[in-house]
């Protein structure tokens, strides 16, 4: 790979209570790099998300950010882990944003990783002009600049989704991960957030990993394709060269 | 299995209760002199009293109605007091108390604040009128006390039980604890501690009253004078202000409800 790596995961395993989910997962992804991960249901897509933005921390292995160790060995080493963390923004499925607050409220807090105590207190209750400009002009770059007053449960599906990038945006992040962005919207819809994703990275320099279930989407827009299969790496490759045979064996049910 | 011993336990203890009161319906009727009290009593509750009933009233006598709105004013100001007074206590106890802070610190402040409820507001009222005499302070802290405690338990409870994926996502992102907690998790629990805090509010109006019996200037203080005179037309007026006071406090809550749900 001719990118610095960004993410560099060397023999990452992780298990939930008895079950194993990641098993020894090494792999890269360069700085800049926009990478696809397929795979079935169970397959280990989202934890190895949550792996790379910090929020689980694997029983083994270790995982390097932009070439700095924050997660080895079954703890949590290195520098600040929550200046690491406050770098990786993560668009999650189901949004994770307060319902009952404002857009603009979810927004801000993205911030949070850099911002003292009270700073950000004062951000949520009344942000200041500056805050206010940048965070309407990453609604109005998501396509929801309108609803930057609006309560978030008064949104559709698809506005709180880009409610929720815009959010991971304000981080001012070196990378983006989505986990499985597409899953509740229909084709249509999903390529154009997908395409909004791609875009938005290429723009600003980051690297994006993005989780999704349909093969098809992943080979058409990403140029890298990494698929899972229970907790390992099944194949990684350029999309041009994934075949129907390989998917096939991706996805094949067990007898 | 267990459910029905349970069931089996509870029906056993009612009964036991029935029968060593030596319960008996009739008894609740009223008889004889007492029937003639009760119908006197319900009847005046069509004619409250606008003016003093007592046939002699000392000349310069403020009027009925102007002492019974300084009555409702004070039980609407202590129970104002003594609940803000309990919600500044009961939030910090509610966060110590939930399963944001490590089972050392959630388990002793569990203790305190169970024993800040076990002892009702008007015994909290009884010890302070002894130690410090008749003082507005007594009685707010009197109530504030067991209130703060019931805050402090249901607020937990309502912290732990929201939803936490908006706090996760926040210390993912690497907020702090502490920043999370005011940015995902108090804004996600908080329509439904402000419903519970306004039922509270609900609650410590009639305590506030209710400490009238003891001397305090709330309506308590005019009921039981009323009373003790067989006053009931005057009794009534000042039921019927304690049950404004809560329908406007049911107003201004179903209108902040609205707001803050819909």
């Amino acid at each position: 790979m001719s990118q610095a790596a960004y993410f560099q995961v060397e023999q990452v395993s992780f298990s939930i209570a008895e079950t194993k989910i990641l098993k020894e997962i090494s792999l890269e992804i360069g700085a800049g790099e926009q990478v696809a991960m397929i795979g079935p249901s169970g397959a280990g897509k989202t934890s190895l998300l949550r792996v790379l933005c910090g929020g689980v921390t694997p029983n083994s292995g270790t995982v390097k950010l932009d070439g700095e160790t924050y997660l080895k060995n079954g703890a949590q080493g290195g520098p600040s882990l929550r200046s690491l963390r406050s770098k990786v923004g993560f668009v999650h499925q189901d949004h994770a944003l307060v319902p009952n607050l404002r857009v603009v409220q979810n927004v801000v807090a993205g911030k949070f990783g850099q911002r003292g105590f009270w700073n950000s207190l004062r951000s949520l209750i009344q942000p200041v002009q500056r805050d206010q400009e940048e965070v309407f002009a990453l609604l109005e770059r998501v396509g929801i600049g309108e609803k930057m007053f609006h309560r978030v449960d008064s949104l559709s599906g698809g506005q709180q989704q880009r409610a929720a990038i815009a959010r991971a945006l304000f981080q001012h992040p070196e990378a983006l991960l989505a986990d499985e962005p597409v899953a509740s919207v229909d084709p249509a819809r999903a390529q154009a957030v997908l395409n909004l994703l791609i875009s938005i990275s290429r723009e600003r320099g980051l690297t994006l990993a993005v989780s999704l279930h349909d093969p098809s989407l992943a080979l058409d827009l990403f140029p890298r394709v990494i698929g899972l299969r229970e907790g390992r790496v099944h194949f990684d490759l350029p999309s041009c060269q994934v075949s129907e045979k390989m998917l096939g064996e991706l996805y094949r049910l067990e007898e | 299995m267990r459910r029905s011993l349970v069931l089996i336990s509870i029906g056993l203890l009612g009964f036991i209760g029935y029968w060593s009161l030596g319960l008996e319906l009739g008894q609740i009727l009223p008889r004889g002199q007492g029937f003639q009290i009760a119908r006197d009593f319900l009847s005046a509750a069509f004619t409250p009293a606008l003016d003093y009933e007592a046939e002699f009233v000392p000349a310069g006598s403020p009027s009925f109605l102007w002492v019974i709105g300084n009555g409702f004013q004070r039980t609407v100001i202590f129970a104002g007091a003594a609940l803000s007074l309990a919600l500044i206590l009961g939030l910090p106890l509610a966060v110590l108390a939930s399963g944001l802070v490590p089972t050392s610190i959630r388990i002793p402040t569990r203790l305190f604040i169970a024993g800040m409820r076990s002892v009702h507001e008007l015994l909290w009222a009884v010890v302070f009128l002894a130690a410090f005499g008749l003082n507005s302070a007594g009685a707010i802290i009197a109530i504030a006390i067991p209130y703060a405690g019931t805050l402090a338990k249901v607020f937990s409870e309502m912290l732990d039980e929201a939803p936490q994926r908006s706090y996760q996502a926040l210390i993912g992102a690497g907020a702090s604890r502490s920043q999370a907690f005011f940015g995902a998790l108090l804004p996600t629990a908080g329509p439904d501690m402000a419903a519970y805090a306004f039922y509270r509010f609900e609650c410590a109006l009639r305590s506030s009253a209710v400490l009238g019996f003891f001397g305090y200037p709330t309506l308590g203080y005019y009921l039981r004078q009323s009373f003790e005179n067989l006053h009931y037309r005057e009794v009534w007026t000042c039921l019927y202000a304690i049950l404004f006071a809560v329908l406007i406090l049911e107003t201004w809550s179903g209108k902040l409800r609205r707001r803050l749900v819909a």
